[in-house]
């Protein structure tokens, strides 16, 4: 190590208070390196300093950015508003918008056509069958729905030539589709589509009725709904009470026809020790589940004066 | 201090996006709903050859673009029509309400499937969830010609009253064919 001449142990001028404690420590200050340090410090500093000061500075722009883009949306949605206002009020007659010429371009008129004609398309959608030509046959879209809601909707990819073929599905594999091909896809595809969107329907039907009676009636149902994939074999336990007292009863739902919602068989048990009236309550619920939906037949006994 | 104000200008350039977008769709609705044009004026734009040529407004197809999607989406529609045999006359609807997340519009049909004509109304309320669009229709009330037999007016109102208009039309096909043989069958022995 090189000392400069001149200086001594202690008499560092450039020795400033609080930094400088690591080099006094020891009581012996290598100057050089404590002077070469202090620089480093300092340049340290005036870096960060730096970087602070771009920060600040990126941050003022980001923030006026956003200002801008504030004040542009302001103003986009108050013209809008404004447009929309004057629609409510009839300002705009039969050419459309007032700022567009007397006579609309034929663009105008094809895009309103072709919302139109979509829109037309989309009330099929909701008539059961809708679908769409393709370049080697049709793809037909069976649509489901249980009352006033409209559920899943499958979809059928058909070739018409050499003869009709299903290109792809969406069909359920517990859903007897190619049974159903077999008896009427080549001879009668308007039977074809409306048997198998029976089933579809049918099925949709018995799995809505399910997860509604377990969605509206978690505190009656003891344990588990066991069902099956096509839901057509549903067997839980349920709690009635009588007199202040809480019987379980275990109901076993069949849907023998693969097109009805309505179970074909309902078995309704009752425990070995449960009173006689209770077999009479099982044998009304019975009855109740084969001729109402399941999740409206829980909500009739469920509110009726009990027994 | 900084970010909060940082945050406040993000929030309200996203509600703000949320309702310009809104503002566009209630807006393109109404266009839609109350401005009509009838086929010929369909068929002369059909045919003219205005803005081939010239630059496109910005963001809108081109003419012969919009030309394409209209036949087939005709071709489509005209199918529908001829193979489920239910044709509808006319249709209008009105978006009754807009948010973000939902929409009603309350729907006016009319149409015949063989000689049986059929009138309907019912709302429509779509609501966007995660994955899907869920549909359910509501306030349904339809006129059937032919509704004097009693086992059809009991169909109607049952099918009115839990809004199934789907169960509508899929039995109305049978019903208007099984209709249609009857009233063969009549005229062939008057």
């Amino acid at each position: 190590r090189v000392v400069p001449a001149g200086m001594e142990p202690g008499q560092g001028a450039l020795a400033p208070a609080g930094e400088q404690q690591g080099m006094m420590e020891d009581g012996k200050v290598h100057s050089a390196s404590g002077l070469f340090a202090y620089l480093e410090m300092l340049e340290a500093q005036a870096h960060e300093a730096a970087v602070k000061q771009e920060e600040i500075e990126q941050q003022e722009e980001k923030l006026a950015m956003l200002k801008k883009k504030v004040q542009e949306l302001r103003l986009q949605r108050d013209e809008l508003r404004a447009k929309v206002d004057l629609q409510g009020k009839g300002q705009l007659g039969k050419e459309g918008v007032m700022s567009e010429p007397a006579q609309p371009s034929s663009q105008a008129v094809l895009e309103w056509k072709i919302k139109s004609v979509k829109a037309m398309l989309q009330i099929f959608y909701l008539t059961g069958i809708s679908g769409k030509l393709t370049k080697r046959g049709v793809c037909f879209c069976i649509s489901t729905a249980y009352e006033g809601t409209y559920l899943d909707s499958y979809y059928l990819d058909l070739l018409i030539k050499p003869e009709v073929q299903i290109y792809r599905h969406s069909i359920p594999v517990f859903i007897p589709l190619e049974q159903i091909a077999k008896k009427y896809l080549q001879t009668d595809i308007r039977r074809f589509l409306s048997v198998l969107s029976d089933h579809l329907n049918a099925y949709v039907g018995r799995r809505f009725q399910a997860d509604r009676l377990q969605e509206q009636f978690p505190e009656q149902i003891e344990g588990p709904l066991q069902r099956n994939s096509l839901c057509n074999l549903l067997v839980f336990k349920y709690y009635v009470s009588s007199k202040s007292k809480t019987f379980s009863l275990t109901a076993r739902l069949l849907y023998g026809d693969l097109c009805h919602s309505l179970p074909t068989e309902a078995i309704v048990s009752c425990t070995p020790d449960a009173p006689a009236s209770l077999a009479e309550t099982a044998a009304a619920h019975s009855d109740l589940f084969r001729r109402m939906a399941l999740h409206k037949a829980f909500r009739s006994f469920s509110t009726a004066p009990e027994s | 201090m900084d970010d909060s104000t940082l945050q406040a200008y993000e929030d309200e350039i996203q509600s703000l996006e949320e309702e310009i977008k809104l503002l566009a769709e209630k807006y393109e609705d109404s266009q839609q709903e109350s401005i009509f044009f009838s086929d010929e004026e369909i068929l002369m734009a059909m045919k003219s050859s205005q803005g081939n040529f010239e630059g496109q407004s910005e963001g809108r197809e081109s003419l012969s673009d919009l030309k394409a999607q209209l036949e087939s989406l005709e071709m489509d529609l005209s199918f529908l029509m001829k193979f489920t045999g239910i044709q509808f006359t006319s249709h209008s609807k009105n978006t009754v309400e807009r948010t973000t997340n939902r929409t009603v519009q309350k729907h006016r049909l009319s149409g015949h499937c063989y000689s049986l004509s059929f009138q309907l109304e019912f709302q429509l309320l779509e609501v966007q969830n995660k994955e899907n669009v869920s549909a359910v229709v509501t306030d349904l009330g339809i006129i059937l010609e032919s509704g004097e037999d009693s086992d059809v007016s009991k169909f109607v109102s049952s099918t009115e009253e839990h809004g199934n208009l789907l169960t509508f039309f899929r039995s109305l096909l049978s019903y208007a064919e099984w209709y249609e043989h009857r009233r063969c069958t009549f005229l062939h022995f008057k």
